[in-house]
């Protein structure tokens, strides 16, 4: 039977959802990732900057396999010293959105704080499945660190953030610089990532068919990146941190998420994983919240909530 | 949200945003959520500051589209400088530069009424609801449901059906009569209320009530809405509580968690690819041909099926006795049990991309 016990959505956020409904359905299915395509594409870059002192420059740096992808840099227009620096990875599922999805919440830092932002442009799965989006990412966090000196950033104070699937690859990231000597990271932010391939935890099947990315939606996007691999044996663990065995070593990490999503025993897991290995975590887990709640409806004392929480940890980590 | 809304408009322009509108400020009014949360959900639809002043107590808040407090004015703007509704010592505004935009009036009128709920302007004020609600709700006594009726203009002496669909139907057509978003146990349902010979509704999915006179339009709405969740977006985009005669009206008084050994032995059958398909074929008929030819396979394959249908419930569908009904009825249950067409929002795709604001 459907009727499976399951937190209420907040009074605010299931309003909101009569409205999200309409653009972002609960259950995504491979058909559906054209019309997500159209209807998750970021508004006009230049209108969300219109306001902020925001300096915009476009790059084509080497991705997987060395082949071009697309990186947007954005500073403050003031900015004279070398800047801390935050590698920015879009949600989106792995299938549809771009680098400038959900970035006006990202923008608050170079505004507030002073960052320089990277935002990749990572191939999408289906047609471009593992490992293309988490090395395009890695290419990126890359060559933000080893052009750092060009893009005013501050080695000692790189981070990398992400939300959805962009905080799977961050967390991705993370785990990828510290087994291969990469770039030295002051800090991960990964807002309600999406880890684990293998659908296993309670919190996945509470939600089918409401709110916002299902348990299908999750089967979806896991399996346009995976195909036959996802939930077998032989997934990597940066594609898909969950699948990590070792959590040592890694930089603080903020981890924010919504009680009322498939995403929340997966996200409290990974907190729970960098503590019991010694770590430096910090987990909100937000009474009512559907997936991606900020984004979609960021009027809401929840989401403003969140927001601030977020922005407070991230001024902590990175402010001068 | 003003930029959602915007989204879904470029996406689908017959998409009815008022009604998202109205959903909204119904589940805003049923989470009793405070005047702050009311006006940052009319600022995030609008895109622009929204505001309320009461006399008493004197009170007085504005609010950003962030949902973020804004200094407050001496008291609400002028008239001109933004839309504006007054009424027994409560003001309700949305500071609008410029001409109005097409859903500021709906923003308005339900933002009036959540604050004027919220602040205790009554719990009368919830009795109140709107017309079609009350009209459909069958504990409002009977008086004051004829009132309601009266004032949709619907006429005592003729009969309507009442067609139920959800916020996300797709209209080919839309006929002008009384509508309105109403709560159900399944979420809000947009009802729509027809002449009882109105032709049938090109929209989908949907499902339709039988004729009725208006003391009893809720329980054509009642039996709407089982028909509704009857549809499958594939094979009946659209039902007619008619054509299964008064069976669903007796599945709108059925509660769907009550113990029901025969649903419960469709599980293992339906599990099976060929399950749905065969069951369905099975009930529209008596006889293992005309079964074999509906679901378009041998009726010797349709035999075998047969037998691992008898094996698992323990009785024969077609057989002549009371097997047939509690076969029959068992499958209308289970899909009422397993329907998702309330869960699936049916996207449009217009055939060129559209670019999004």
């Amino acid at each position: 039977m459907s009727s499976r016990a399951r937190p209420e959505f907040d009074p605010e956020l299931k309003a909101g959802l009569a409205v999200v409904g309409g653009v972002f359905p609960p259950t995504i299915t491979p058909n559906l990732i054209a019309f997500m395509r159209r209807s998750y594409a970021s508004p006009p870059i230049d209108d969300t900057l219109r306001g902020r002192a925001i300096t915009r420059s476009e790059h084509t740096i080497a991705g997987h396999r060395g082949e071009p992808i697309q990186v947007s840099v954005l500073r403050p227009t003031r900015a004279g010293s070398p800047r801390p620096g935050i590698v920015f990875v879009h949600s989106g599922g792995l299938m549809f959105g771009d680098r400038f999805s959900g970035a006006d919440l990202v923008l608050d830092w170079v505004d507030n704080l002073g960052a320089v932002l990277v935002a990749v442009e990572y191939r999408l799965a289906p047609e471009f499945p593992d490992p293309f989006p988490r090395e395009d990412c890695y290419a990126a966090l890359e060559w933000a660190a080893a052009t750092a000196g060009q893009l005013g950033i501050r080695h000692d104070r790189l981070m990398v953030a992400g939300a959805s699937s962009g905080g799977g690859l961050a967390a991705g990231m993370a785990l990828a610089a510290r087994d291969r000597d990469g770039p030295a990271l002051c800090g991960q932010v990964l807002d309600y990532p999406m880890l684990d391939d293998r659908g296993v935890t309670a919190s996945t099947g509470q939600f089918d068919g409401v709110g916002v990315w299902d348990r299908v939606s999750n089967e979806t996007g896991w399996s346009a990146l995976l195909g036959e691999a996802r939930g077998g044996p032989d997934v990597s663990p940066y594609a898909a941190p969950a699948r990590a065995t070792d959590l040592s070593r890694l930089p603080p990490a903020f981890i924010d998420v919504g009680a009322a999503e498939i995403f929340r025993d997966e996200a409290i897991a990974y907190a729970d994983g960098l503590w019991t290995a010694g770590g430096d975590a910090e987990l909100h887990v937000w009474s009512g919240g559907f997936h991606a709640f900020d984004i979609f409806a960021p009027h809401t004392v929840v989401a403003r909530g969140m927001v601030r929480t977020r922005d407070t940890w991230v001024e902590k980590i990175l402010a001068d | 949200m003003q930029e959602l809304l915007g989204r879904i408009s470029a996406l689908d322009p017959q998409a009815s945003l008022g009604l998202r509108v109205i959903a909204c400020f119904d589940e805003l009014i049923i989470g009793n959520v405070n005047t702050r949360a009311l006006l940052s959900a009319a600022a995030s639809l609008s895109g622009c500051n929204a505001g309320y002043q009461s006399d008493l107590p004197p009170r007085s808040l504005r609010v950003s589209p962030r949902g973020e407090i804004v200094a407050p004015d001496d008291g609400p703007p002028t008239p001109g400088s933004c839309s504006a509704i007054t009424a027994e010592g409560l003001t309700v505004w949305i500071e609008r530069d410029g001409e109005p935009h097409a859903n500021d009036a709906i923003v308005l009128e339900r933002l009036a009424l959540a604050v004027r709920i919220r602040l205790g302007g009554g719990r009368r004020e919830i009795d109140g609801r709107r017309d079609l609600g009350l009209l459909l709700d069958p504990t409002v006594p009977t008086e004051t449901r004829r009132l309601a009726a009266a004032r949709l203009n619907l006429v005592s002496t003729a009969r309507y059906r009442v067609i139920a669909a959800p916020l996300f139907a797709v209209w080919d057509e839309h006929p002008s009569g009384a509508e309105d978003v109403v709560a159900t146990p399944y979420g809000s349902i947009h009802a729509l209320v027809v002449p009882h010979d109105h032709a049938p509704v090109p929209a989908r999915p949907i499902g339709t009530g039988p004729a009725t006179d208006v003391d009893h339009l809720h329980r054509s709405f009642r039996t709407a809405v089982v028909a509704l969740r009857l549809c499958d977006p594939e094979v009946a985009p659209s039902v007619l509580a008619d054509d299964y005669g008064g069976l669903v009206g007796l599945l709108a008084d059925l509660p769907l968690d009550s113990d029901l050994p025969d649903v419960d032995s469709l599980d293992a059958i339906m599990s099976h690819p060929w399950g749905s398909v065969t069951v369905d074929a099975l009930v529209r008929t008596s006889s293992v041909r005309q079964a074999a030819r509906n679901a378009g396979v041998h009726h010797s394959t349709l035999q075998t099926r047969l037998d691992t249908i008898i094996a698992e419930l323990g009785y024969d569908p077609l057989d002549n006795g009371i097997g047939r009904t509690r076969f029959g009825l068992a499958s209308l249950v289970w899909r009422l049990r397993h329907s998702r067409v309330l869960d699936l929002p049916a996207p449009t795709t217009p055939s060129s991309p559209t670019p999004l604001r």
